[in-house]
């Protein structure tokens, strides 16, 4: 019978004996020197248990705890184990066999990983939060509008007076929406409105002050209505949270730094998203504006309105999340010259008027 | 018999980047396949392969805790949080103000005593299943006693306005330490709460006031006053922990790592974890006549590892 060398540990002291390790049938002997005694070791096999290695040291423990345990760094020891016990699985765990691979499986599974994450990254998960998005019943989500609009308002000064015209305005033009369309008029230096989930939006006092026609506050307002149709604010929510969670997956948490590259990177593909999500309100709004008898051209003002702003101060606004005002204006052109000019709507034109007056004021 | 008389020990690392790396890899796979059900065996592989190979005297350490009763211990944590979280989901859905107000207070004051309890049992938990030539650690902390502790702390650092808070951690360290074994050796951290709470405003304003270049003297300086206040004892026999960091080396330290995580996108973060570990091994030294062959097995077998995955989702950092 082969010995091995090994190093034994009781498991009640902290002694390292120099041993030597015989195989039988059905147990081990471990053979040491201890104050110029031989002493014997027996190890029944069924109770040999393998440490889950990833040395080259093999690790074999015994008993109850606290248990015995020997080390042996003999490679013969694994192919000798192999011949005596073949049926005795303590030898591969399929961890093992995974990481024992070469360099070259190591390398196609890390990019096999970095494939299936950006694959779910770009299609899984923008399908998933749509779907999630669509599941919330339209009750729950006014209401988390409402609560959303709550916490936001408190940061502006509301215009009630243009807030009043402005949703006259909007009570004669069919939105094709079953949502309650609700605007309030913000003071703000800023070029801009957006739209809750559930029906609000928020309209700055400056973009209205700058608007020259009923068409183009009907198409701004045809673009932020239809925001709110197509669920795009939740579909946001919703994809920005699970993106956040593959991200700060892919990047293993190990400090703070990968956290705010984690979130930054995550920003910029959620711009791509939004992106698409601009598009889909344009389409729809040009639907609405068609349908309510209103001139196309109105979009085109705007655009151009939005981007006249933006060349100002195109540094701050480099990473806004409109997609670019040219080829939107480009769009807008190409719809308006595709249609004839419509007959004027007297009552909308009526309603303009007054938040006319009232923004000269 | 080896005994072994030098004077000056050190523990070693001898992990590589890559070999973790690998763990890593297989890992994600495998979470990303059972939807995050294999996480408790993915920790235990990392735990195993970093205990393995740190070495002290020649001789590895090893962790003996498994995928299995950590999912255990998952599953139980799991199950706290739901009710926790439920408790508050519940309050918030009254739209009552004082079932709200009441469930928030229990909320977080469910948290304030988890925090604890997880620290407890993580602890009761890893060392256990921590050995060395086969002798275990072992924490024989008292819950009621630290929870005690850790409320009273808690509750004096919210009304100071944290303040407090140095204090409380050299009392929580103080315990801790206290109450750790590695078989008949005991451990004990002599740290003073007003000269951490020095430490921490010199290191502050130091900072701000250099544009943060003194910063990498101030994690130096606390790093220094973790290890030095630490010591061992074998009957008797008191081993002494010191600090061989420096400024320059932990500002090698956190540069290197910074430019590999940002210029892989965090992929090389085991190369970085990997010099971490070796940073911080190198720079303990231990002191003092230590018996290497006399160390005896004196603790309990603990297996239950729900501290270590609470612990895990309320990200406390145990080593």
């Amino acid at each position: 019978m082969q010995a091995f060398d090994i190093l034994y540990y009781d498991g009640k002291t902290s002694v390292s004996h120099q041993a030597s390790l015989v195989l039988e049938r059905d147990h081990w002997l471990i053979q040491f020197d201890q104050e110029f005694e031989k002493q014997t070791v027996r190890w029944d096999i069924t109770q040999v248990e393998r440490d889950m290695s990833f040395t080259s040291l093999f690790i074999f423990r015994y008993g109850d705890f606290p248990r015995e345990t020997l080390e042996c760094k003999d490679e013969n020891l694994l192919t000798e184990l192999k011949r005596l016990y073949p049926e005795k699985a303590f030898f591969e765990k399929k961890f093992n066999a995974l990481l024992r691979q070469n360099t070259t499986v190591l390398v196609g599974l890390t990019l096999g990983l970095i494939g299936i994450l950006l694959v779910s990254y770009f299609y899984v998960l923008p399908w998933f939060s749509e779907k999630a998005a669509e599941q919330i019943p339209v009750k729950t989500e006014i209401a988390l509008g409402e609560t959303m609009f709550e916490n936001m308002i408190s940061h502006y000064q509301k215009n009630d007076s243009l807030t009043a015209r402005v949703n006259d305005f909007v009570k004669e033009i069919d939105f094709k929406t079953n949502y309650p369309i609700k605007v309030t008029v913000v003071r703000e230096d800023d070029m801009n409105a957006f739209a809750l989930p559930g029906g609000n939006i928020i309209v700055f006092d400056k973009i209205l002050g700058k608007m020259k026609s009923a068409d183009e506050l009907a198409a701004l307002l045809a673009h932020e209505v239809s925001h709110v149709h197509y669920r795009h604010s939740l579909k946001n929510i919703f994809r920005s949270l699970s993106g956040y969670l593959i991200i700060s997956l892919l990047f293993n948490d190990i400090n703070g730094i990968t956290a705010i590259l984690a979130d930054n990177s995550n920003m910029l593909l959620n711009l791509n998203y939004s992106r698409k999500l601009e598009t889909e309100a344009d389409e729809k709004a040009v639907e609405i504006l068609k349908a309510n008898g209103l001139n196309l051209n109105g979009l085109v003002q705007l655009f151009t309105l939005l981007g006249s702003e933006a060349s100002k101060a195109a540094t701050i606004k480099l990473l806004s999340t409109h997609p670019l005002t040219t080829e939107r204006i480009a769009y807008a052109k190409k719809v308006s010259s595709q249609q004839n000019a419509p007959v004027k709507n007297e009552n909308i034109e009526k309603k303009w008027r007054a938040i006319e007056a009232e923004r000269i004021k | 018999m080896e005994i072994n008389h030098s004077d000056t020990r050190q523990v070693s690392f001898h992990g590589e980047g890559s070999k973790l790396f690998g763990i890593y890899i297989v890992n994600l796979l495998l979470m990303l396949f059972t939807f995050g059900l294999y996480y408790p065996w993915a920790k235990a592989a990392v735990l195993r392969y970093i205990y393995q190979e740190t070495e002290f005297e020649g001789s590895r350490f090893a962790f003996h805790g498994t995928g299995k009763e950590m999912f255990k211990g998952f599953i139980k944590a799991v199950g706290i949080f739901l009710v926790i979280y439920a408790i508050l989901i519940l309050a918030v859905w009254s739209q009552n103000n004082v079932i709200l107000s009441l469930g928030m207070l229990t909320f977080y004051a469910a948290i304030l005593l988890l925090i604890p309890v997880a620290i407890h049992g993580a602890l009761k938990y890893r060392m256990s299943r921590t050995s060395w030539r086969g002798i275990h650690f072992g924490y024989r902390g008292e819950l009621k006693e630290f929870v005690q502790e850790f409320v009273i702390g808690g509750l004096l650092t919210i009304a100071t306005l944290g303040i407090y808070s140095f204090w409380f951690t050299v009392k929580l360290r103080k315990y801790i330490f206290g109450h750790l074994r590695f078989g008949n050796i005991g451990f004990a951290y002599n740290g003073d709460g007003t000269e951490y709470f020095k430490l921490h405003v010199k290191g502050y304003f130091l900072s701000l006031i250099t544009l943060g270049v003194y910063f990498f003297w101030y994690v130096k300086d606390l790093f220094a006053f973790f290890i030095d206040n630490l010591e061992m004892n074998q009957e008797g026999n008191v081993l002494k922990f010191r600090s061989t960091a420096t400024a320059g080396g932990y500002f090698k330290l956190i540069a290197g790592n910074l430019l590999i995580i940002i210029f892989t996108l965090g992929l090389a973060a085991p190369w970085a974890t990997v010099r971490t570990i070796n940073f911080i091994f190198s720079n303990i030294v231990i002191e003092g006549a230590l018996d290497t062959d006399k160390i005896q097995q004196t603790e309990m077998d603990y297996r239950d590892a729900t501290g270590e995955d609470i612990s895990d989702m309320i990200d406390i950092g145990l080593i």
